[in-house]
């Protein structure tokens, strides 16, 4: 490249005035892309010391921050409390519901009272009353388009009165909400509580007028300038490549909860990347203070600075469960020992280790995490007795008792499988979506095992949409469905696996129970599972135990479905080059949860910049 | 008339199949996604659905389908139901005609995965940052490549013997695994230059010092990444242009003259050139598209990811609006070119006037 183009060449003055022009054009380019700024803080850059970097939470350009929107951006959207916050936190570290809005709540068998705290407040200075939550909630009756809509299918009705504190006389506001006794279902209200933040009435009500009452009209507002919240954080600015979040100094959090202390974090910052990688590198080089990302073999990356929650396996917190959902409809997996003997053919130990990077604790074969909050509920002897386990020569036995044969060719390939009338059996499909490399995986040692022990089974790795369409009108033979994690786990996983009652025909949508087990309308229909998924919600902890056991028997006996792997609620990664004191398992002042959700976000008043 | 007028008679006889062109890229770029299983509204439920059971996720996903056109309302606005209550889809004709017509008024829709956001609000964003990638980077990879592949034809000698395989062989690696080992050399194990964005994390764009030099320091990986190897494949064909023009009659008659050296050159760089300004055309036309992987590798913003996303989510009037912007950048080069060859090259008006 030392070579100049000479003179002589025709087009080599014309190279000049462009390579001239090229940097001046790449400048004028790159203005007239970062227009669209708000003009107030062009230009800005922020200490670092006083900046927190967040990834890992939003994929993809903001849309909107309408807190009534289905898909809101960072960090409206989810349980994610910097700018709105709902009644109640869940602290995934011990199960339980902690205060925010509301100071505190009580469950009777017909309602659920939540006493509001009388010192919340909206950053205009408006007080924050029961009035406010009343109205949120409601929005759900007034418009059936609106995600909040579904609480109504759990409670009948909602009130505010007043209480009087027995011990210090002080009167506070409280909102009831009266349990429909057609779902009677308090867990799923609880999760309601902590799951939708609640808005200020006296800035969308004029809003909602202003379009009519048009539900859909209004959800087209974005609400990205100076929007009124409670949080202790607000919108600053925002574009394709960013969201950033300033601190509103007047929160009134910290009187209540810090004894005056602001967060530490003066803005909080989140790029938006396109990869996981991405997440992954700024990670390492300290350009992101905490992530929830999956980042693979995460004990390398200590050397970098970086760090989970627990510093050996299995790093996260495992919380929810990855699993085969059988389509029982189908034959032969209408057949409940082909299932079983699928479920003794995959090396659990293989997933574990190679697809989930070791993030997991030990497989065991009910839907119960025997880990955590839920091991209370688990129960090893029924596990032992009933449960299937990794177990190649069990999986042939039990295929070999029930009448099928496979034959195999010299090297050991199956070639057939063959029902006990000797017909041959299809091959079965396990599907999972192109690309989502880890379930591609579980998928791929999945198939190896069963192939080993006899089962005629194959890949079938497909385009996510059509997958997630398949896997709804049930049209597929084992394929991994996509389950919410919710505060009233592990009945809301029963009740995603087992439950028919909203049962529809192959063909149409089921978005739980997509495997189609249990027909209400078969003849070996067992109506103690759609009993036991009606009445736990409802049932003291003493009775809960004594009904999840004998619903995971059923389970482990029935084998809808082939638990695999646990995997965390969510990753929580963060670095120690700008920010110190993060909460881990050797100092759990705060549950992991990325400093944002749940109660999750009391870190934010803890963490130290490594230059104080 | 138009028999006196050659180059007006090209000019509009091309005009005519560019545009017959136009027309049938707009009628795939609205079926083309339609043809798959799944529509946009089921991709969207797996976001909002999670949580809801089947009868709340049915009355949510009918208010989507209602919301973007896909099924049939009567006056009122209500849905109109076949006799098995499902929602009456609206015919895929229908659909088309509402999609011209909004073509015609300039208005691409909404998107259904960025909702509420318009289509050309994003396009509007993302594209000069795109552009700004792209544009500078294909102009002078194929300036100095095309320099340095004349000079090798030429000279011949060292600097051929040690250009050439070494331009073979960048032409050979495709530009985004050159991007991947860009990234990892200088960006992760010297960590001389940022691996990802536009620019620093901690800035706002705006007029100033700060931001213009992080925005350049930004733009230095993902620019080599296309420029070397676009400059590496440009060089391989002007060389081989260059060395076939050197052995044809004209230049050995024209050394037989005593025609200047010069002279010499400027006849066979013009002839060696026209081929390359196809490829030239072809390259800009196809750069919107061409700039996905390198956005993603870089995680540099533009146009490339909201294409990506759109197709995986089957996001019809996103991907409209980009494949409709793609088809016109292609079209536009490429008419372009032919209409500059036409006068450059006097062959080809010729061509067209029946000999």
């Amino acid at each position: 490249m030392r070579f100049q183009p000479k003179e002589k060449w025709p087009e080599g003055c014309g190279a000049r005035v462009l390579i001239k022009a090229v940097p001046v054009l790449l400048i004028l380019c790159c203005l007239c892309g970062c227009q669209s700024g708000q003009s107030a803080s062009d230009g800005m850059s922020f200490p670092r010391d006083k900046t927190l970097y967040i990834g890992g939470l939003q994929w993809g350009e903001p849309n909107t921050f309408n807190p009534l929107s289905d898909f809101p951006a960072f960090p409206v959207d989810g349980n994610d409390n910097l700018m709105y916050e709902p009644l109640l936190v869940y602290n995934i570290l011990n199960g339980k519901m902690e205060p925010m809005l509301a100071c505190s709540y009580e469950v009777t068998s017909d309602v659920i009272r939540v006493t509001m705290d009388r010192r919340a407040r909206w950053s205009d200075g408006m007080p924050l009353t029961a009035q406010d939550a009343l109205f949120t909630y409601q929005l759900g009756r007034r418009f059936k388009d609106a995600r909040i809509a579904y609480v109504w299918e759990y409670v009948s009705a909602i009130t505010i009165d007043t209480t009087k504190d027995s011990a210090t006389g002080i009167r506070a506001e409280r909102v009831n909400f009266f349990i429909n006794k057609t779902r009677n279902n308090p867990l799923r209200i609880l999760d309601f509580l902590q799951e939708y933040h609640i808005v200020p009435q006296h800035a969308i009500e004029p809003v909602l007028q202003a379009c009519n009452n048009d539900f859909s009209l209004f959800q087209k507002k974005t609400f990205d300038r100076n929007p009124v919240v409670s949080g202790p954080y607000t919108l600053f600015t925002f574009s394709a490549e960013k969201i950033i979040l300033k601190r509103n100094d007047e929160y009134w959090g910290n009187q209540a909860f810090f004894q005056g202390r602001q967060p530490r974090p003066e803005y909080i910052i989140h790029p938006i990347y396109k990869s996981n990688d991405h997440f992954s590198i700024s990670l390492q080089q300290g350009n992101i203070d905490v992530s929830q990302t999956f980042i693979p073999r995460i004990w390398l990356k200590a050397r970098k600075k970086v760090h989970t929650w627990y510093s050996a396996a299995p790093f996260h917190i495992p919380g929810s469960i990855i699993m085969f959902s059988l389509n029982v409809t189908r034959y032969p997996l209408s057949d409940k020992n082909v299932r079983r003997a699928m479920a003794a053919a995959i090396n659990y130990r293989d997933i574990q280790e190679l697809a989930v990077s070791g993030y997991s604790v030990e497989r065991k074969p009910g839907l119960i995490l025997p880990f955590g909050i839920e091991a209370q509920y688990d129960s090893p002897e029924d596990a032992a007795q009933y449960g299937v386990s990794y177990d190649p020569l069990l999986a042939k036995k039990i295929l070999k008792e029930a009448g099928y044969t496979s034959i195999f060719d010299k090297k050991g390939n199956l070639l057939v499988m063959k029902d006990p009338s000797g017909a041959v059996v299809p091959t079965m499909f396990i599907n999972s979506p192109t690309g989502w490399t880890d379930w591609e995986t579980m998928v791929r040692i999945a198939v190896k095992g069963m192939r080993s022990a006899g089962i005629d089974v194959r890949e079938g790795f497909l385009d996510f949409g059509l997958y997630n369409q398949n896997l709804k009108v049930g049209d597929y033979d084992c394929a991994i469905p996509l389950l919410a994690v919710t505060p009233s786990k592990p009945w809301s996983r029963f009740e995603a696996v087992m439950s028919s009652l909203n049962w529809k025909a192959i063909g149409e949508k089921m978005n739980e129970n997509q495997g189609r087990y249990n027909n209400p309308s078969a003849k070996d229909y067992n109506p103690v599972v759609d009993s036991l998924i009606r009445v736990i919600p409802s049932l003291t902890d003493a009775q809960k135990k004594a009904a999840y056991r004998a619903l995971n028997v059923i389970f482990m006996q029935d084998q809808p479905a082939i638990p695999l792997v646990y995997r965390p609620e969510m990753f929580y990664e963060f670095s120690v080059k700008h920010w110190k004191n993060f909460p881990t398992d050797q100092n759990p002042y705060a549950p992991p949860q990325c400093l944002c959700f749940g109660a999750g976000i009391r870190a934010l008043w803890e963490i130290e910049s490594v230059n104080e | 008339m138009l028999k006196h007028h050659p180059t007006l008679r090209y000019i509009l006889t091309r005009s005519l199949w560019y545009f017959l062109t136009f027309l049938m890229a707009v009628t795939l770029n609205f079926f083309l996604p339609r043809l798959g299983a799944s529509n946009p509204v089921d991709i969207l439920m797996t976001k909002v659905g999670a949580g809801l059971d089947t009868k709340a996720a049915q009355e949510k996903e009918e208010a989507y389908l209602k919301e973007f056109g896909l099924v049939e309302v009567d006056g009122n606005g209500t849905l109109l139901r076949t006799s098995d209550g499902r929602p009456v889809r609206t015919p895929i004709w229908k659909q088309f005609c509402n999609y011209i017509a909004m073509c015609l008024k300039g208005d691409f829709g909404t998107s259904f995965l960025n909702y509420p956001k318009k289509v050309s609000d994003i396009i509007k964003t993302a594209l000069p940052w795109t552009f700004a990638l792209q544009f500078p980077t294909i102009i002078l990879g194929w300036l100095v490549g095309n320099v340095l592949g004349a000079l090798a034809a030429y000279k011949r000698g060292i600097f051929d013997k040690v250009l050439f395989p070494f331009s073979l062989l960048l032409s050979a690696v495709p530009f985004f695994a050159f991007g991947m080992l860009l990234v990892y050399q200088f960006a992760i194990r010297w960590e001389i230059f940022p691996a990802m964005g536009g620019y620093a994390g901690g800035l706002i764009p705006g007029f100033n010092l700060a931001f213009f030099s992080s925005a350049v320091y930004h733009y230095a990986l993902p620019f080599f990444s296309i420029f070397i190897v676009q400059a590496g494949s440009q060089a391989i064909g002007m060389r081989s242009m260059c060395i076939y023009e050197l052995g044809t009659d004209y230049v050995k008659y024209a050394k037989g003259l005593g025609i200047r050296e010069n002279k010499i050159l400027y006849y066979l760089f013009r002839n060696a050139m026209l081929p390359q300004l196809t490829g030239l055309a072809l390259s800009l036309g196809a750069m919107i598209g061409g700039a996905l992987i390198t956005e993603m590798i870089f995680s540099y913003p533009g146009l490339g990811m909201a294409i990506l996303t759109a197709i995986q989510g089957n996001d019809y009037p996103l991907i409209q609006g980009c494949t409709l912007l793609i088809t016109v950048c292609v079209l536009l080069a490429n008419f372009t070119v032919d209409i500059l060859i036409g006068f450059l090259d006097p062959r080809v008006r010729a061509g067209q006037r029946g000999k």
